[in-house]
């Protein structure tokens, strides 16, 4: 520890000289307007307006690709594709990751390869493509696997969603175990609730359903533990039915009935779209 | 009318001036003799000639010259078959220094400028030349042939520099990566300044936090060492004495025991301030992990990205 304090230390004094100045003045005004615009973004994005996050990116990846910051670029396209698809236009999602994915020319980091492959793996996937998902989270894992990053377990869970919606339980439930253990191993919480419920999921589609629990469980945990709604809905709906097909009504009506609080919670109690709790 | 002159005025008129004129005569001859001698009349000259095609610019009186020293001088210059004979008077002196096939060439003094000058360039031969003798001549080289010559001297070099520029050009793509990639870097430190600013103030505060909150510890802890150092030898007499004296040492030892009561209480605050403290050491270390050059310490994704989550590759219907 004490070596880093030095260090810093030496790296505060060597950057507080005069040319520290000459690089402040260096900046450009594009830099800076990249700047602001990524911050204004993630704040819009972080506070739930998600129209104005994607304007906000949309601009950032403007300017990027104005000052050729492959980095910058990529960071922005992904992003946006993001909020493109919290905002529900998947082709927008799709059309936002081009600007990596169809770029031969910038020399985009491996990384920023990787990220761009699973988010395009990922929209292909909600959209239903499920050809295209294969395809583009083959890539990914191609990529991740020769660079050893950190989006194993990710991917692991969109190949096991991939099976698991064609039809092949077992499959599934070898890679989201799979998937379920690289995450712990890398204390990754968001992946292995996801790598859980698809576990659940999994079990459930090999007539498991007793079994099927325990995963979901943990999952539903984990996700309050992290506090993301959506992810609890989902937990709820998955043990509702699960439970239901268990032969425990009194358990399925109790998820069901606590489904139903957090979904009506989510859109501000005007009454909750029930479908995701009824399948 | 006759005019009267005094007797004697002119006498010896006559021999003065016999005397002027041989005087003005004397002085005559020693200034000719003088030029005469100048101009080398009393110096024995020997000619030797050569034929050029081409006489332009040389001219009579031309000096001409041996290792940049003039021997002679172009003495005339007449028509002769196949160009124009040039006949050159040099001192007889000079004509041992002369081998045979020494040969004469048109040039000028300072390269390309300067006068010009009939060069005798020696050969290497032992007999020296003959009084009379026919030379060799090399006519001087015009600006165009000094031009072809640079050019034909110049043309590798040049080819040399075209192929390395064109090495440079090749390899102009790498070095604008390089200055393109050196522009980002520098462009965040300023960025980075200000990150490591910060990081090193409140560090210090943080510090500064922990030491003085360090030191109410250990001052409550001692003051708890004290009060059970204090106690224990009463409580220790007191059970050697007698049964009073345990009730007593009861007594200090309830008070004591509140006593560290209080002081857990009082620590309580302490921790706090140390979870908050870790807090914003984490809050600041936070900052700086997204700060080059310290970002590539830290091996964490929070680059500004939003979660790349699996779960929206869940269809809408089932999640949302």
């Amino acid at each position: 520890m004490r070596w880093l304090v030095v260090a810093l230390i030496f790296l505060a004094s060597g950057c507080g000289g005069g040319k520290a100045t000459v690089s402040a003045s260096s900046t450009s005004l594009a830099q800076s307007r990249l700047s602001q615009a990524e911050t204004r973004a993630a704040g819009f994005a972080k506070s739930g307006d998600y129209q104005n996050a994607a304007r906000q990116y949309g601009e950032a990846l403007r300017i990027a690709t104005t000052l050729e910051n492959a980095d910058a670029i990529a960071g922005n396209a992904i992003n946006l594709s993001v909020v493109q698809q919290w905002l529900g236009r998947d082709a927008d999602a799709r059309a936002a990751l081009d600007a990596v994915l169809a770029d031969p020319h910038t020399a985009f980091s491996e990384r920023r390869k990787v990220q761009a492959e699973l988010r395009r793996a990922i929209v292909e996937l909600s959209g239903g493509n499920i050809g295209a998902a294969v395809i583009w989270a083959g890539q990914a894992q191609s990529r991740c696997a020769a660079t050893s990053c950190e989006y194993a377990a990710a991917i692991l869970n969109v190949r096991a969603q991939i099976e698991l919606d064609s039809g092949r339980a077992a499959e599934a439930a070898q890679l989201a175990s799979g998937a379920a253990e690289r995450s712990r191993s890398s204390g990754n919480q968001a992946e292995t609730a996801n790598a859980l419920r698809t576990l659940g999921r999994t079990r459930h589609a090999q007539g498991q359903s007793a079994a099927a629990l325990e995963p979901l469980k943990a999952a539903l945990e984990i996700d309050r533990e992290i506090g993301d709604p959506r992810k609890i809905l989902a937990d709820l709906a998955d043990l509702s039915r699960i439970a239901d097909a268990a032969g425990n009504a009194a358990a399925a009506k109790d998820y069901r009935e606590r489904g139903l609080a957090v979904s009506r919670a989510m859109n501000g109690g005007r009454g909750a779209p029930e479908a995701s709790l009824t399948r | 009318m006759s005019i009267a002159l005094p007797a004697g005025r002119f006498a010896g008129i006559v021999a003065k001036v016999n005397a002027f004129l041989l005087i003005a005569f004397i002085l005559v001859a020693a200034f000719l003799g003088l030029v005469a001698y100048k101009q080398g009349w009393f110096v024995h000259q020997s000619p030797v000639h050569f034929v050029t095609v081409n006489a332009l610019g040389i001219n009579k009186g031309m000096p001409v010259k041996l290792h940049g020293f003039t021997i002679g001088s172009v003495n005339d210059m007449e028509l002769a078959p196949g160009g124009v004979d040039v006949r050159l008077v040099i001192g007889s002196e000079y004509l041992g220094r002369i081998p045979q096939d020494s040969l004469a060439r048109h040039a000028r003094e300072a390269g390309v400028i300067g006068a010009s000058v009939i060069d005798i360039v020696p050969g290497k031969s032992q007999v020296a030349i003959a009084e009379g003798a026919q030379l060799s001549f090399e006519p001087a080289r015009g600006i165009n042939e000094i031009i072809d010559e640079f050019r034909r001297q110049a043309i590798p070099a040049f080819n040399e520099v075209k192929a390395a520029m064109t090495q440079v050009g090749r390899s102009g793509e790498d070095v604008t990566q390089i200055l393109e990639n050196l522009r980002k870097e520098v462009a965040q430190l300023p960025a980075t300044h200000r990150a490591i600013r910060q990081l090193v103030l409140e560090a210090s505060h943080a510090t500064a936090d922990l030491s003085q909150q360090a030191g109410a510890t250990l001052k409550a802890v001692e003051k708890v060492a004290a009060t059970v150092a204090q106690t224990i030898p009463a409580v220790s007499e007191k059970l050697v004495g007698s049964i009073e004296s345990i009730d007593a040492a009861a007594v200090q030892l309830k008070k004591t025991g509140e006593e560290a009561q209080l002081t857990l209480r009082s620590a309580r605050p302490l921790m706090e301030h140390s979870e908050v403290a870790a807090r914003e050491a984490g809050d600041v270390l936070g900052a700086a992990k997204r700060v080059w050059p310290l970002s590539d310490s830290f091996k964490e994704t929070s680059d500004g990205m939003l979660p790349i989550d699996s779960f929206e590759a869940e269809g809408k219907g089932r999640s949302r």
